[in-house]
């Protein structure tokens, strides 16, 4: 027994503000009451859907799963205890049901319906994300209709951050009635189901099993982000084991245990799909290639030549000689071969930290160069045009870092996607070349920065792009920031991202979560709340409020996220305000 | 001739870089000979009557050299040193044993009994080359329990064996400052006790001696004492976030049997809003609006100290924690205190103006009672900067000072001819750089911003301003872990490796064992520092513990490809 005696009665000097309802991302519209609402504990899910695929069944199953151990009490001061008043009284009704339906012409289509991983992976601009959710106070059953399965996936996302858990183990609102109509925002306004909402993870720099990385697609769609963009190679190993092309991963992955094999991708790709996730990969060319050279040196110029800083943003250097038609045939053939392991419309090929020098002390890239009578630009326009062709032969749509729009004369095809990560500035310079956008600004989503330097021998060096990025700051993020009304349009959403230079599966959950969720919320949301009003970061009405109860929920399953604040003020919304 | 000169050169030669040991020992000579621990490997003890958390040390030593698979971090890894490990002469046994004539006593009682200026951490290591017998000496359980964890923290696994590649080795080691400490904040977000021992256990392998535990804060109360137990019960976080007083004496006892001291710092006057929740009669400003103007950080709320009663109950307090401790080390906090609080509170004032005293004196008033407590308990007390400093109050000669807001603070502390212990936010805090945690305040960044890196922590100089007069007063160190944005989600994420930064700083001191200065050029060289620690991240690892990395493990494999100039 540790409580022995209670002497005093406490009253209460903090005023405890108003229910928050717990939502990441916040839904477009939303209608609670304040009716109290329990779960039934014979709750069950119907699919109202002929022929429904076998993965909305498995989301079914998981949402069930889910409401049983969540076990969250809500981020009150007493944790809920207060609440159990309310729902134990006789009057308070029981929900026993929810039904899923596909709305529209669906309810009556005889044809198969399209499974979630199917929908995830149909090109942006033609996903069906939205949803309504209903959960009347009477007890009577709850509804979810949606266009598509994958919107129904989203609903029962949203569902399931609904619901508190008392310490008896009753699981209930506080708010019903509820009714939400939800959908993905889109910065110009128009274009339905476009926004990219992603996380970016580089398995390069350090590996990340893929258990590790299923847990994150599970996080991820607990915010409703649905992009994993792999940046699954580069300089320092080459973990991805492509058929055709498997001595690179047997000779350049740090292990026999780290490397991705095709069934792991398959696994992957699927997991994510499952979860309304596309799985874009990166091969990063034809920088960031170092590693290439265990099996193929004969493709790689300036191998690990020094200073490193005279040819790499990073050591080791080394990039692919563009310039070598062996070596664009080689790097053509070998991203083929990778976008068949990967069921996304994108593929990225990068192209970031481009190094010339490396090509000027290169003998090999000089001789093809001075062979063929063309500059190093026009080598790297073909090198580009050679791997991008075959993409595309493939049906894929290629994806690039900034610098091949901003700093080299590339020819790119008009439906390229562009990442803007140098700056966020840079983003309107990309938009006037007319390519559609990902925000993915290192002054604003970078996860790893603010970490210090991870080069040796510079004893006071600080990560080069201080300071740490707050989820604050990237909460603030405007995507049309200094772009036209006319190119709005452009802008697909944004990302997210860990470089994993000082990251491995030790620090993979604390350092992504809860951060990461801002740009969800930035993206699906969009600039305003519900009530109509802009979105705000703090206040008991704010945002930390909600996106506490996300960390405390990806607690409660096992993602490893950080506290953003002393439990006192997570349970106490807005008493920590500076202005408090 | 010429064999003699080649074999000096090889003993006398600076530390290889794969030689991984951290804190790098004091004296060191080291072979290139490649031995490995026989199949039968046992270690023996000298002595009779071996105390058991001895025996029991030696016991997780021999589990470790069965479940570490940490291999050298070398491209190739293990199988690079295949050929050399399987023509290696194999060691099959390590004797301990103690200089003559000394008092043979448990670990945890030369810990805990013993002051930590008086304390004997020596040791001296030797494995040969060619012979088959390691020896460990020491002039205290204590040393020896030192020597284990070089010898625990050393070996290189593969394909089944444990080996070194620099016999033969003789270490002759003892720590240049006697504290060398952890800072631990379990109040604004609390810790399983579970966490608390991993820790203490990852301390113990860098020769960690000290965990300073800030048990309690304005957010949350989790220290259960039996005088008044309503403490914990209203003002922890939940009743399952509770410290009981056999949590307490449990980790006590883990950190003794490890060679850890836990001195317990109850923060006081001010920190202390949480004991408002059973006593609000005590506490001024409770939870006062708007805290910025009363507090440093939300909520708001000291102890009345101008009030017997509240001075009696603090008294009390510390008297119910201190039957709870081992150890002779025990902290009453004393920073930031806020003025306006006790300016604006009536009863305060009342008992002010009713004892005729000015908030100064009965400060000064209040810290002389609870040190007093600690001092009749036999406790040196220690105490934060900013009460000698800034408040002037009187303190005990023996009282240790933890100078924490800038290391220049040192200086003053030492003019003031007191011990003290360097806790700088500037160079030790672990996390800084995260953020403003506070809401509202859209574009902040941490008060002490920018993170503190460990090659920042690594050039910590403890001597730093003082004259060679003044030296004699640095007791040590610690790297502070303030816990507003941090729990058993990140716990050993942000604490590790980093922490192992300030064991070295304070075991190994200003010099190097080969007698060049730790502090050399290129001292964070992928080469140097840089490539041990990368080998204490992945020790930890592989034991558990979420360490993070410091590089790219393509770095990690090629010592010095990374540096900056390379």
């Amino acid at each position: 027994m540790r409580l022995v005696t209670l002497p005093v009665v406490f009253t209460a000097l903090l005023a405890t503000p108003t229910t928050v309802l717990a939502l990441w991302p916040i839904p477009k519209t939303l209608q609670t009451g304040s009716t109290p609402l329990k779960l039934s504990s014979n709750f069950k899910i119907n699919i109202n859907i002929p022929h429904a695929p076998s993965d909305l069944h498995a989301a079914v199953q998981r949402t069930i799963t889910h409401l049983k151990t969540d076990n969250l009490q809500r981020l009150v001061k007493d944790r809920g205890a207060a609440d159990l008043k309310a729902i134990h009284q006789h009057t308070t009704h029981t929900l026993s049901s929810l039904t899923l339906s596909l709305s529209g012409s669906h309810t009556s289509a005889a044809a198969a319906v399209t499974s979630i991983a199917e929908e995830a992976v149909k090109p942006i601009g033609t996903r069906s994300e939205g949803y309504t959710v209903h959960v009347p106070a009477d007890g009577s059953p709850a509804t979810i209709t949606a266009n598509s399965t994958l919107g129904l996936f989203r609903g029962l996302t949203t569902f399931e951050q609904l619901w508190y858990t008392s310490a008896g183990g009753q699981v209930y609102t506080l708010e019903s009635p509820v009714e939400i109509t939800d959908f993905p925002s889109v910065p110009d306004g128009v274009d339905l189901g476009k926004p990219y909402r992603g996380l970016m993870l580089d398995t390069s720099r350090n590996f990340f099993p893929v258990k590790d990385i299923k847990r994150t697609l599970d996080a991820m769609s607990m915010a409703k982000i649905n992009t994993l963009h792999w940046h699954a190679t580069d300089s320092q190993s080459f973990p991805l084991q492509i058929p055709g092309f498997t001595e690179i991963s047997a000779m350049g992955a740090y292990g026999p245990d780290m490397v991705f094999t095709p069934s792991d991708i398959k696994d992957i790709v699927s997991y994510a799909g499952e979860r309304g996730i596309d799985v874009v990969v990166e091969i990063d060319t034809p920088g960031h290639t170092a590693i290439i050279s265990e099996s193929h040196p004969e493709h790689i110029a300036c191998l690990q030549a020094v200073p490193w800083s005279d040819f790499a943003n990073e050591p080791p250097a080394g990039q692919l000689r563009l310039a070598s038609p062996a070596t664009a045939n080689f790097t053509a053939d070998l991203l083929s071969a990778a976008a068949k392991l990967f069921a996304s419309s994108l593929f990225s090929t990068g192209g970031d930290e481009l190094n010339s020098n490396c090509y000027v002390h290169d003998a090999e890239t000089q001789k093809m160069l001075n062979a063929t009578g063309r500059t190093l630009e026009q080598a790297l326009d073909a090198f580009t045009q050679t791997t991008h062709g075959a993409l595309r032969k493939l049906g894929k749509t290629p994806v690039v870092w900034e610098e091949m729009v901003l700093d080299h004369n590339v020819t790119l095809s008009n439906d390229t996607v562009v990442m803007v990560w140098i700056s966020s500035m840079n983003a309107a310079a990309v938009a006037k070349k007319n390519f559609r956008i990902v925000h993915a600004p290192s002054d604003f989503f970078y996860l790893d920065c603010g970490a210090g330097e991870w080069i040796g021998a510079d004893p006071t060096g600080n990560s080069w792009c201080d300071p740490f990025k707050t989820w604050q700051k990237s909460y603030t993020f405007d995507p049309l920031a200094n772009i036209s009304a006319a190119n709005a349009h452009l802008v697909l959403g944004g990302e997210q991202l860990l470089w994993a230079e000082q990251s491995s599966p030790a620090n993979l959950d604390s350092i992504v979560w809860p951060r990461a969720a801002s740009s969800a919320e930035v993206f699906w949301t969009g600039a305003t709340l519900p009530d109509g009003s802009p979105r705000a970061i703090n206040g008991a009405a704010g945002a930390l409020p909600r996106l506490h109860d996300l960390r405390y929920r990806m607690v409660q399953r096992g993602i490893n996220a950080i506290p953003l604040q002393p439990h006192w003020c997570a349970v106490r919304p807005g008493v920590c305000d500076l202005t408090a | 001739m010429v064999i003699v000169v080649f074999l000096c050169l090889l003993i006398l030669a600076p530390f290889p870089s794969s030689l991984g040991l951290w804190p790098i020992p004091r004296g060191l000579s080291a072979g290139t000979a490649t031995v490995k621990l026989s199949s039968s490997f046992d270690i023996h003890v000298a002595f009779n009557n071996v105390p058991a958390d001895l025996d029991d040390a030696i016991h997780r030593i021999k589990t470790h050299l069965k479940t570490d698979t940490f291999e050298r971090l070398v491209v190739g890894r293990g199988s690079a040193d295949a050929n050399s490990v399987h023509r290696a002469f194999s060691i099959k046994d390590l004797t301990l044993s103690l200089t003559q004539n000394v008092t043979i006593r448990p670990v945890a009682v030369e810990v805990n009994t013993v002051g930590i200026e008086d304390r004997d951490e020596s040791y001296i290591l030797t494995i040969p080359a060619k012979g088959t017998q390691a020896t460990l000496v020491a002039n205290s359980t204590l040393g020896l329990f030192r020597g284990l964890s070089t010898f625990d923290f050393m070996w290189y696994h593969f394909d089944g064996e444990k080996y070194i590649l620099n016999a033969p080795l003789r270490i002759t080691d003892s720590p240049a400052f006697p504290y060398r400490g952890f800072s631990f904040d379990t109040s604004r977000n609390f810790y399983p006790v579970s966490d608390i021992k991993r820790t203490l256990d990852a301390m113990s392998w860098v020769k960690l001696n000290v965990l300073y535990w800030h048990i309690a804060d304005s957010q949350a109360f989790p220290l259960q004492v039996a005088a008044f137990p309503e403490l914990a019960a209203r003002g922890a976080y939940s009743q399952e976030e509770i410290y009981t007083e056999s949590d307490i004496k449990s980790v006590v006892k883990y950190a003794n049997e490890r060679g850890i001291d836990v001195v317990m710092e109850l923060d006081t006057p001010g920190h202390t809003t949480a004991i408002g929740m059973a006593h609000p009669e005590h506490i001024a400003c409770f939870a006062k609006s708007p805290w910025t103007k009363y507090a440093n950080e939300p909520p708001a709320g000291q102890l009345r100290i101008a009030s017997a009663d509240t001075v009696n109950f603090a008294k009390k307090l510390f008297q119910s924690a201190i039957d709870l401790l081992d150890g002779t080390m025990m902290s009453s906090g004393g920073d930031e205190v806020n003025l306006p609080c006790w300016n604006e509170d009536e009863d305060t004032l009342a008992a002010l103006e009713q004892n005729n005293q000015t908030i100064a004196q009965a400060l000064d008033q209040f810290v002389q009672e609870v040190q007093g407590v600690m001092n009749a308990n036999g406790k040196m007390p220690f105490i934060k900067s900013d009460m000698v400093l800034e408040h002037n109050v009187t303190v005990l000669n023996n009282t240790g000072v933890v100078v924490w807001k800038s290391s220049l603070d040192a200086v003053s502390v030492a003019q003031r001819g007191l011990r003290f212990i360097h806790q700088p936010s500037n160079y030790f805090y672990l996390d800084c750089g995260a953020g403003d945690w506070v809401g509202n305040n859209v574009l902040g960044n941490s008060w002490c911003d920018p993170f503190k890196t460990w090659q920042r922590a690594y050039s910590f100089d403890p001597y730093a301003n003082l004259t060679t007069d003044q030296q004699h007063l640095v007791l040590g160190g610690q790297m502070p872990i303030w816990s507003e944005q941090s729990s058993s989600e990140n716990l050993d994420q942000i604490v590790w490796p980093r922490l192992a930064a300030g064991a070295e700083v304070f075991w190994t001191g200003a010099t190097l064992p080969d007698g060049n200065p730790r502090l050399g050029v290129n001292a964070t060289s992928g080469v140097n520092a840089f490539a041990r620690l990368n080998e204490v991240r992945y020790r930890l690892v592989d034991r558990g513990v979420k360490a993070i990395a410091l590089q790219p493990k393509w770095c990690a494999l090629r010592p010095g490809l990374c540096d900056v100039d390379s």
